[in-house]
């Protein structure tokens, strides 16, 4: 008996969160609609994915690599960012270049993101800023675990 | 014995000893670039500067030769502007492409300048530009921007290989390192020159963008390539979850180890290892069955050896076991084989087959190809080739390790012999076409990736351990002749100790006063 009312309450408990919730959305919103700026907005429930939330400038979203003016891919191959990789989800096997200003540039860049954790460290590591996460693709679903292996192909488009 | 005081600690050293050997002694590490103990010093790259009590300026230690009574301080705000200023000097005209450079993480450059902390730069001019990419031997590029003209590799080839094949050339800022006419560095060390490099100027094409330094495990190897056993660090990646194959051997390089091999290795050994492991391996075993390979587990490829072997010592014919080993085995793997197939089978057809003798040279390589031809010598092997008459002669299962009886007589010859050998089994690292003529091939290890020891032409028992395993399904012999004298049940007593390379090496010391000596 006593426990079925500690359920009780907590439901209660609950149902005054929620109306809580709705009160102060409502009361911003109300104001906003009289053009009276509050400082908070209010919450808005996006109508995905049909519609896309604006992301943040600095969200990190899937990766890509940077080219050069003449579309070779930025990266050179150093291995910063394997190497400071928390979930060991970037593989690198570097090429050589002709040009020996260059020298060397990756054969094969691979992200496992199944693996990827979305930390970001690549990109602060990258002495070349070849790798950026920030082209705002977050939906990253996929039907196999392949499909979310990334080479050279798909990371620099 | 002279005593002198080092940042005021007291050593004592014999005459003749320079400050740096003596500071080493007291256990202080002074930077530098140019000094290499097997070489006289040179004092080029100014960077071992020291204060000496009642010398008006700094002095090099590599060079300055103790007094009694001196007064050395290696640690000082002067020792440590002069150090700076030229670190900075040597930046000044360096490229910082240490982000493909191969020698970064272990580039002493690299360690002192964040040593003495230099971030920024008051240098702001362009850098000079110089040959980024010159081929200077078979397997050594150089990057002239990268030098920093410490000549250790000039006096590598003067004063080691005394082969002269490059030379300093031009004066001041002009200063370059170069080849005399075009003619390549070809020595047979030239190898060397990428390790004594302190800075990535001489960088090697086998290792060149393979991998980073810092990704490498180092196991503490010899080298199976020649009699003479050189130490050797194995470096190899332990390989990533979910990559296969990215577990293996990047490079050799040398362990000092004054009384064998000093700090040099040749070419052959260098090289010759990761050659080894990617062409031709056997990766698993497998039996030839009505002229078809069948791959099998290890399970049951030794349950087949097993239960031929088992049929013969249940009729009593034990004696018919020939066994052809190799001294590229181990000293435990060696006396695994004469225990199990002399003592315990009672066979007379033990025999060595090792590959033809080479060529040496008057330096570390030694003729004999195989790294344990000593130790097989005092285990009782007879090194001359065995007659191929006596070994096949009456043999009903014949078991071979390496495949190098293959050098000694003709295909035709070989396939007579064999032809009326009812179990042929060939226990090897590697393929070469002898397969062919076997029924089965169990897959060895190499000896950089198992644990055992050599005995070295001087008779000097050298243990090591294993590194990588790049091909998960091999097993070393040491680990199939256990696991053969287990599933035959020979004295469980005795064999289910020797599993291991440790127990086995014991027992070895133990039976054999030779390496009872050696222990």
């Amino acid at each position: 008996m006593l426990k079925a009312i500690g359920y009780f309450w907590e439901l209660l408990k609950g149902g005054w969160i929620t109306t809580r919730h709705f009160m102060t959305n409502m009361f911003h919103h109300t104001l906003r609609l009289f053009h009276i700026k509050t400082k908070r907005p209010g919450a808005v429930t996006y109508q995905y994915p049909e519609v896309k939330k604006p992301l943040a400038a600095r969200h990190r979203s899937l990766h890509r690599l940077m080219t050069r003016e003449d579309g070779k891919p930025r990266c050179v191959a150093c291995m910063l960012c394997a190497t400071v990789c928390p979930s060991e989800c970037i593989v690198i096997e570097a090429a050589e270049d002709a040009d020996p200003e260059i020298q060397k540039v990756p054969k094969s860049f691979t992200i496992d993101l199944n693996r990827c954790c979305f930390c970001g460290f690549c990109v602060e590591a990258c002495p070349e800023d070849a790798i950026r996460m920030d082209t705002g693709v977050i939906d990253l679903a996929r039907r196999s675990h392949d499909d979310l292996i990334f080479g050279l192909d798909k990371l620099l488009k | 014995m002279i005593k002198l005081f080092i940042d005021g600690a007291a050593v004592e050293v014999p005459e003749g000893t320079t400050v740096f050997k003596a500071a080493e002694q007291a256990g202080i590490a002074l930077p530098h670039f140019c000094f290499h103990p097997a070489f006289a010093p040179e004092g080029t790259c100014r960077l071992c500067l020291v204060q000496i009590e009642g010398s008006p300026k700094l002095e090099l230690s590599c060079s300055t030769v103790i007094r009694e009574g001196m007064k050395v301080v290696t640690q000082s705000p002067a020792v440590g502007e002069a150090r700076r200023g030229v670190l900075e000097f040597l930046l000044a005209e360096h490229p910082l492409d240490c982000p493909i450079c191969d020698k970064a993480g272990e580039c002493k450059l690299q360690d002192y300048s964040r040593d003495y902390g230099l971030t920024e730069s008051a240098f702001r001019e362009f850098k000079e530009k110089r040959d980024k990419k010159v081929a200077i031997g078979e397997k050594l590029l150089l990057d002239r921007e990268r030098c920093i003209q410490c000549t250790r590799c000039v006096r590598f080839l003067a004063e080691v290989t005394k082969t002269h094949e490059l030379g300093v050339f031009e004066r001041g800022v002009r200063t370059e390192i170069g080849i005399l006419d075009g003619v390549p560095v070809q020595n047979g060390y030239s190898g060397n020159l990428v390790d004594l490099c302190p800075v990535g100027a001489i960088t090697d094409t086998d290792f060149r963008f393979k991998t980073r330094p810092w990704f490498l495990s180092r196991a503490e190897s010899v080298c199976p390539h020649c009699g003479r056993g050189c130490n050797i660090y194995v470096d190899y990646h332990p390989g990533l979850p979910r990559v296969p194959g990215s577990a293996k051997v990047f490079r050799i390089r040398p362990r000092t180890n004054e009384a064998v091999n000093g700090p040099w290795i040749c070419d052959v050994g260098r090289y010759g290892y990761v050659r080894a492991q990617n062409a031709g391996r056997s990766d698993r075993p497998f039996w030839n069955k009505d002229g078809a390979k069948t791959e099998l587990g290890w399970d049951t490829a030794m349950a087949i050896l097993g239960d031929k072997l088992r049929a013969l010592v249940d009729a009593g014919r034990a004696d018919r076991v020939a066994v052809a080993a190799t001294s590229w085995l181990t000293n435990e793997e060696l006396f695994l084989v004469k225990k199990i197939f002399r003592d315990d089978f009672g066979s007379g057809r033990i025999v060595l087959c090792d590959p033809r003798p080479g060529e040496g040279d008057d330096f570390l390589r030694r003729p004999d190809r195989t790294p344990n031809a000593r130790g097989a010598r005092e285990l009782g092997f007879d090194p001359a080739p065995p007659a191929l008459e006596a070994l096949a002669r009456g043999t009903e299962v014949l078991i071979l390790f390496g495949p190098h009886i293959a050098e000694h007589f003709r295909p035709a010859e070989l396939r007579a012999a064999l032809d009326g050998i009812a179990v042929k089994v060939l226990v090897t690292p590697h393929l070469t076409g002898l397969e062919g003529l076997m029924d089965g091939v169990l897959a060895s290890a190499t000896p950089a990736e198992k644990d055992g020891s050599f005995t070295n032409f001087e008779g000097r028992v050298q243990p090591f351990a294993a590194a990588a395993r790049p091909c998960p399904d091999v097993r070393s012999e040491l680990e199939i002749l256990a696991a053969l004298a287990g599933s035959l049940g020979l004295r469980p007593d005795y064999y289910g100790r020797l599993t291991t390379a440790a127990a086995v090496r014991r027992e070895l010391a133990k039976e054999i006063p030779f390496f009872g000596a050696r222990a």
